[in-house]
């Protein structure tokens, strides 16, 4: 599988720091150049690119102005698909002690629900969200992209949790 | 996306939702994950002379993961256990009428009886007397 090089259609490096003054200009420098309604002159298969290039460069902007994705991306770039269940090359799976944790914290949640402390509980939740989030970024820079694939699915079942949360409050 | 009249119905009254005693030990458990969306699933089992005389479960996800997991739990009841061990992901999708997006949530309670059968193995390997050899493959479950 081609994996769309985002980085090089923005002008950027390949990195999980990136200048977002220098992403947001060379979007818009971009989003000018492609715009399909710049191409009239074009024939039907010349449209067609140039719509195909402007969808291109939205989920280029999309993916790398996004610091979560932005990781994920750079995951999958280095060999790690968080869409993906291949034991290798797919998400890592978390360990039991992790998925038990948050089948227990389910469970307090109820607890949390039924006069406990909601907004404590939402709190926690939160706190470890942006924790991983930051280890992972930080694991990126070493370019341990393993260890930050990790972090990075841990944030999910966060994330997921933390929906929980939400939808019942 | 429109789920199908089964999932709605076990989405809508769960059968077997709860938890049984995890450390005792008739009692096997399994718990798994999908790392793509955070789901989580416990799915419980206890067992009697081999057979599957009770089964639980606890699943946060979406109604496809609920879904697939009530219907193992319903199934499994009565099952012996090599018989529940040989539950294919691709009977719960197609009982369910579960479309490709959802085929993962399948997997995920195909792999959790396979945890909660093993789980009661392992205890049973390692607290099985002498006099009944356990052999090499189920010791190492």
């Amino acid at each position: 599988m081609i994996i769309p090089d985002h980085f090089a259609l923005l002008s950027l490096p390949r990195q999980v720091d990136i200048d977002r003054d220098a992403l947001e200009a060379r979007y818009l420098e971009l989003a000018r150049e492609f715009h399909p309604d710049r191409v009239v002159a074009a024939d039907g298969a010349g449209q067609r690119a140039a719509v195909e290039r402007s969808s291109e460069l939205n989920e280029a902007y999309r993916t790398l102005r996004d610091p979560v994705r932005r990781a994920e991306y750079l995951c999958k770039l280095g060999g790690i698909d968080l869409e993906s269940t291949d034991p290798k090359q797919g998400a890592p799976a978390m360990g039991h002690a992790f998925l038990l944790d948050m089948i227990e914290r389910r469970e307090r949640l109820a607890v949390a629900r039924d006069g406990g402390d909601i907004e404590a509980f939402r709190g926690d939740v939160e706190r470890e969200l942006s924790a991983v989030t930051a280890t992972a970024i930080a694991e990126l820079r070493r370019e341990r992209i393993r260890s930050a694939a990790e972090q990075l699915v841990a944030r999910r079942y966060l994330q997921r949790l933390l929906d929980e949360v939400d939808a019942g409050s | 996306m429109a789920y199908s009249d089964k999932v709605i119905d076990h989405y809508e009254n769960p059968r077997n939702v709860g938890s049984l005693d995890k450390d005792a030990d008739d009692v096997g458990t399994g718990i798994v994950g999908a790392p793509a969306c955070g789901d989580v699933m416990k799915l419980q089992i206890r067992v009697e002379d081999g057979v599957i005389v009770d089964a639980r479960f606890k699943t946060y996800g979406c109604g496809s993961a609920i879904a697939s997991s009530s219907l193992v739990t319903e199934w499994v009841k009565g099952m012996n256990v090599e018989d529940a061990m040989s539950i294919q992901n691709a009977q719960i999708a197609e009982e369910l009428s579960l479309p490709p997006v959802k085929i993962h949530c399948s997997v995920l309670a195909e792999d959790a009886i396979k945890a909660a059968i093993r789980d009661y193995q392992a205890k049973h390997a390692a607290r099985a007397p002498r006099s009944e050899p356990v052999t090499e493959a189920e010791a190492s479950k």
